[in-house]
């Protein structure tokens, strides 16, 4: 199959993508600098507000910018994201890589153990975790750990098994090389490029878990303002109000839109296993 | 034959898992279990009772093997909410769901695989690339976020299906055998409760399938290209085969197959996200049923939803795998 | 969905004979069916617990009571018992029953199905017995007399007898097993009211049908049938109520109440409720909240003209302490007043700053919501954060139990079963129904000085005696800042036009009086 050489965005609409996600990225780093009003002091005064131009996205039902809400919360919604993934990532990879090395029926427990565990729908797994530890965001990022390091798991054991088989490996065991150096010098850099895409494709995916959760009222709390729980807080409002609940959505919607065409493109771009358009 | 073997053994260690997770869910949890499983207001007398029907003075092992026995039993213990056995609540809330995954399941068949098919087939055209955006902004919808916006518009505004609720209030009085209103009608000859139900099923059930059917899409396309590149195409069309020929009598049967391990997969994962449109449509079912058992702390309530749809997994998995298997046994000797 | 305790003033001596309603043969048919929209699900169908009021909506019309507070009225009238006598050292009430009643099972309602019920409430341990103070115990002195005795003068037990509902004991009997029919009874009814439970699916809907031997006949405008629809999104009530699928939809929101009060085809119920709401402190906690002092600077920060005039948008009234103000025995101004400055002093002279707190509520309720907002807010401008965590009912009940794991806030209705002062302050401030008691006091404030006034004003008859007693409560509980009262609500109720005969019902809270309701 030929390769084309790396050339990253393709067409408008991932250069688009990359636009978005670096607006949404630097929105979570700078988002409450940028937010004109407060995002938690209500003022009942002024609520249920139309979109105008001292409130570009309107006010909620306790009289809070919904604008600077969803900046505030850009930073939130990520950064839970963020963590759910990151710990995923070291949890999965090191029963991965542990997986790879001692191999046997180890190896083959863990692995199926995983197998199994991956095909539970992540939200209701989730749910009951909630249940057992009480409603909070930090409770739902657990959840939410404690249902998709299969993943990763399953990802870097495979990484691991093809480097370990390789010449070279080979070559380095017969100096001695210790298992954690292997690990560093080698399965670590060789991993990078798969993982990222799946990092990449989950951030959608989690995000849009955590909103859930959030949405059910076992995640963030009042007056929280996580995209999720936003979008929750105003449903009773979307009669009269349907801002409140429309801007959170798209706040999401886009996120998970432009990290989702991002993976893809990456996966296009740096996968081998991937199958590349003619 | 081994084939087979194997994925049953396969399915039993999966349930064996899965007994294992909703242990650690009802069993595990920070402070006392047994104070969790009895509720609210329970006095010191049905905690200590509960404790022992627990085992939870005996070593974790044994407490497993207690919880295990139970489980097998279909005994998940008495909801101390409803005052009902749990396995009675659920078999009550399942039907609703079922029949609303089951509708779900149908839009995204019949979407994803002819789309499938097609963007496989034009493979890089124009029509593959706004498929292909279209299905990645598919799988960035917040299902609720969708459910609250048809709801409001396309119910509410322009009336064109009913906002909530399972059947017109006409019906109200309708009975059925089995639960599954669809069935129901359908055999008792109601064609109009039949149509009801299903309007009241279409909004739901669109919003749930969005996210699954963008994916359905994606699966089915890959699927199919791989199929496309097969020698054996190369020879009917050298042979003179017309193009629908190909893609119908060989494409198509071949490239699903593999797909629908993936569609076996989404049911199960279909069931556990009806949590998200029950409650905003008004419906019974096992989604509504786990919040509720979560925002009251009923536990067993909760724990008992993770095993159903869990169970429901394992059994949709294994009846596709042994139906494809049944289709084509070659095959997976072959893998 | 909380209840309290009870009393009705005047402790009648003496045969009460009002007359009963004669058991006409029925000339007039129910008709049409009535759907009511409802938030929140039903526990279940169990007598035991029509504390609870999605519960006690269901039962009010499935059952018959010995006495009862009918919609827009304030003091108990007879039902089944036709009069009653009570003995002259306070101690034992002799009811006669109104004879013809019969259950939906066909059988006939004797003395032996009051005593049955009662010591089936106690046996399992029922949250409704909680109001009846020193109940001790029933007999049947022949078939339609029944003796209920008390261990020592108790003022409301009349009135707390309009929650004991009647089952048939024919009907209950064989499913006592080892519950107390408990189970049974979650999802069968064994009432003699005028409706009956026809289908029940708590997570979708209840269905009421009139019942036609109902021993009161059906002669005016009934309905036929009662659906109670269970809508848990406002929302979506909304959107139900304007396509004309429910006729009752009490929980949207206040700003769409407000909305349809103008519109042709609906109208806006607005009922003078007094159900107070309050933030609860922990008094007895280890952390800050045990002291006076920071419950004296806490009790400072909520605005309640703000959340009267822009959350309940003028539906209600000003609150003034923790007793409805009007009310016997009222004492004003025993609660501090707004004053965010005051409190901020008080935070900056003791370094108080950085304080953490957590506050529970029901996020269902959107005022309780927006009263948490509010105080999150201000409190957050002096330097405390306060977190929230939202529950439903029995969870929240569940972590009152102990003081250490009660919240340092917890917001909760009071929903008096009965326009007295007892109904209010007895079970929110009396050192022995704590929390952690297993009473709905959470916060968990025990003054045995309070107490002792609280019991001797249960006990007296005299009004102007009472009413002193009370308003002492008042002041103490007042000065050891125990509560923030955050409001008196209306109760605010949006119908469709073609429902005629609606009353709200002070001594039910959220309950319809569907028994009268007809269908134009």
């Amino acid at each position: 199959m030929l390769t084309t050489p790396r050339s990253y965005p393709k067409s408008w609409v991932e250069w688009t993508a990359i636009v978005i996600a670096a607006i949404i990225v630097l929105t979570a780093v700078f988002g409450g600098l940028l937010a004109p009003h407060d995002p938690l002091v209500i003022d009942f005064r002024a609520k249920l507000l139309p979109p105008s131009g001292t409130h570009w996205m309107g006010t909620d039902g306790a009289g809070r910018d919904v604008l600077s809400r969803l900046l505030t919360g850009a930073q939130l919604t990520l950064l839970s994201t963020l963590s759910v993934i990151a710990v995923v990532l070291v949890i999965g990879c090191t029963i991965g890589i542990f997986s790879a090395f001692v191999g046997g029926w180890v190896d083959n427990l863990l692995m199926r153990l995983a197998d199994i565990w991956l095909g539970f729908p992540p939200l209701i797994l989730a749910l009951g975790f909630a249940a057992a530890m009480g409603a909070s965001l930090q409770a739902a990022i657990w959840a939410l750990v404690f249902s998709w390091w299969p993943t990763y798991a399953r990802l870097s054991r495979m990484i691991t098994k093809d480097i370990l088989s390789a010449k070279y490996i080979a070559a380095a065991d017969t100096l001695g090389v210790p298992a954690w150096r292997k690990v560093v010098l080698y399965v670590l850099p060789n991993a990078f490029d798969v993982l990222i895409i799946q990092v990449t494709l989950d951030i959608a995916a989690v995000m849009l878990a955590i909103s859930g959760l959030s949405f059910i009222g076992v995640g963030a709390q009042i007056p929280t303002p996580e995209w999720g729980a936003m979008i929750a807080d105003g449903r009773d409002y979307v009669r009269n109000g349907w801002w409140i609940v429309i801007f959170p959505g798209l706040a999401i919607f886009f996120t998970a839109l432009s990290f989702n065409i991002i993976g893809d493109m990456l996966r296009r771009e740096l996968d081998p296993t991937s199958q590349r358009r003619a | 034959m081994t084939y087979i073997l194997q994925r049953i053994a396969f399915s039993l260690l999966s349930l064996f898992v899965l007994v294992l997770i909703s242990f650690l869910l009802s069993h595990i949890v920070p402070g006392d279990p047994a104070y969790v499983a009895a509720g609210p207001n329970a006095g010191a007398e049905k905690i200590a009772e509960i404790r022992a029907e627990m085992g939870l003075d005996k070593p974790v092992a044994t407490q497993f093997f207690i919880y295990l026995g139970d489980v097998l039993r279909g005994d998940f213990g008495t909801s101390w909410f409803t005052h009902q056995p749990i396995l009675q609540d659920i078999a009550q809330e399942l039907p609703p769901s079922l029949e609303l995954v089951l509708v779900a399941m149908v839009i995204n068949l019949v979407v994803s695989l002819p789309v499938g098919l097609l963007t496989a087939r034009f493979n890089g055209s124009r029509f593959d690339d706004l498929v292909r955006l279209v299905s990645i902004a598919g799988a960035g919808l917040p299902i609720f976020w969708t459910a609250i916006l048809l709801q409001q518009k396309v119910a509410a505004d322009w009336k064109l299906f009913p906002v909530a609720g399972r059947l017109s209030f006409e019906h109200r009085r309708f009975e059925g055998q089995t639960g599954f209103t669809l069935l129901d009608s359908l055999m008792q000859g109601r064609l109009d409760v039949f149509f009801d139900a299903l309007a009241h099923l279409m909004l739901p059930a669109f919003a749930l399938a969005l996210l699954f059917t963008a994916v359905g899409v994606r699966i089915t396309r890959t699927s199919m290209i791989s199929e496309f590149k097969k020698d054996y195409v190369t020879l009917a069309r050298a042979k003179g085969a017309s193009e629908g020929r190909v893609m119908f009598r060989h494409v198509f049967p071949n490239g699903a197959t593999p797909a629908l391990t993936v569609f076996g997969m989404q049911f199960g994962w279909m069931l556990g996200t009806t949590v998200l449109v029950e409650e905003i449509f008004g419906r019974p079912g096992i989604g509504r049923y786990a919040v509720k058992a979560v925002t009251q702390s009923d536990i067993h309530g909760v724990v008992a939803v993770v095993f159903v749809v869990g169970l429901f997994f394992l059994v949709a998995n294994l009846v596709v795998d042994l139906l494809l298997y049944a289709i084509n046994p070659r095959k997976h000797l072959e893998g | 969905m909380k209840s309290t305790l009870d009393l009705l003033t005047g402790t009648a001596i003496g045969a009460i004979a009002l007359a009963g309603l004669t058991a006409l043969p029925a000339m007039a048919e129910p008709q049409g069916v009535l759907v009511i929209a409802e938030n929140e699900t039903p526990e279940n169908l169990d007598p035991a617990n029509a504390t609870n009021s999605t519960v006690d909506q269901l039962l009010l019309g499935v059952y018959d009571t010995l006495v009862q507070f009918t919609a827009g009225d304030v003091e108990v009238t007879p039902r089944i018992a036709d009069s009653w006598e009570i003995s002259d050292d306070g101690q034992t009430y002799t009811f006669t029953l109104k004879q013809g009643v019969t259950f939906h099972d066909g059988s006939a309602l004797t003395a032996e199905d009051v005593v049955f019920s009662l010591e089936r409430l106690v046996a399992a341990n029922a949250g409704v017995m909680n109001n009846m103070g020193t109940y001790s115990g029933a007999e049947a002195v022949d078939d339609y007399t029944v003796a209920l005795t008390l261990d020592a003068p108790f003022g409301p037990f009349l009135s707390a007898l309009a929650r004991i509902y009647i089952v048939s004991k024919d009907a209950v009997e064989p499913h006592m097993g080892d519950d107390n029919a408990r189970q049974w009874l979650a999802v069968n009814e064994a009432g003699s009211g005028p409706y009956t439970v026809t289908d029940y699916a708590p997570t979708e809907a209840v269905t009421l049908e009139a019942f036609p031997d109902y021993w009161g006949g059906w002669d005016g405008n009934h309905v036929a049938e009662v659906i109670f629809r269970y809508v848990s999104e406002p929302s979506t009530q909304l959107a139900l109520l304007e396509a004309g699928e429910v006729h009752i939809a009490p929980d949207i929101t206040v700003e769409d109440k407000l909305a349809l009060q103008g519109r042709d085809g609906y109208i806006v119920d607005i009922g003078s409720a007094a159900t107070p709401l309050y933030f609860y402190m922990n008094t007895a906690s280890e952390g800050p909240m045990g002291d006076p002092a920071f419950r004296e600077m806490i009790a400072q920060t909520f605005d309640r003209q703000l959340h009267l005039d822009q959350v309940l948008m003028g539906f209600g009234t000003l609150p003034d302490g923790p007793l409805p103000v009007g009310w016997m025995g009222h004492a004003a101004g025993t609660e501090l007043p707004f004053d965010l400055d005051a409190a901020r002093a008080m935070v900056e002279e003791n370094g108080w700053a950085g304080t953490e707190l957590l506050v529970r509520y029901l996020p269902d309720i959107q005022e309780e919501q927006a009263a948490v907002e509010q105080l999150q807010s201000n409190l957050g401008q002096i330097g405390i954060t306060l977190t929230a965590e939202g529950m439903t009912w029995p969870a929240q009940a569940a972590t009152t139990g102990s003081v250490e794991t009660t919240a340092d806030l917890n917001m909760l209705y009071s929903f008096p079963n009965f326009p007295d002062p007892h109904a209010v302050l007895n079970g929110n401030f009396n050192g022995a129904l704590t929390g952690a008691k297993g009473g709905l006091n959470w916060a968990q404030y025990e003054n045995p000085e309070v107490d002792a006034l609280l019991n001797a004003a249960a006990s007296s008859a005299d009004p102007a005696e009472r009413a002193a007693l009370y308003a002492q409560v008042q002041e103490l509980v007042g000065a050891d800042h125990v509560a923030i009262t955050v409001s008196l609500p209306g109760s605010v109720v949006a119908l469709s036009d073609s429902v005629e005969g609606y009353v709200y019902n002070v001594a039910h809270h959220q309950t319809f009086n569907y028994m009268d309701i007809g269908l134009k």
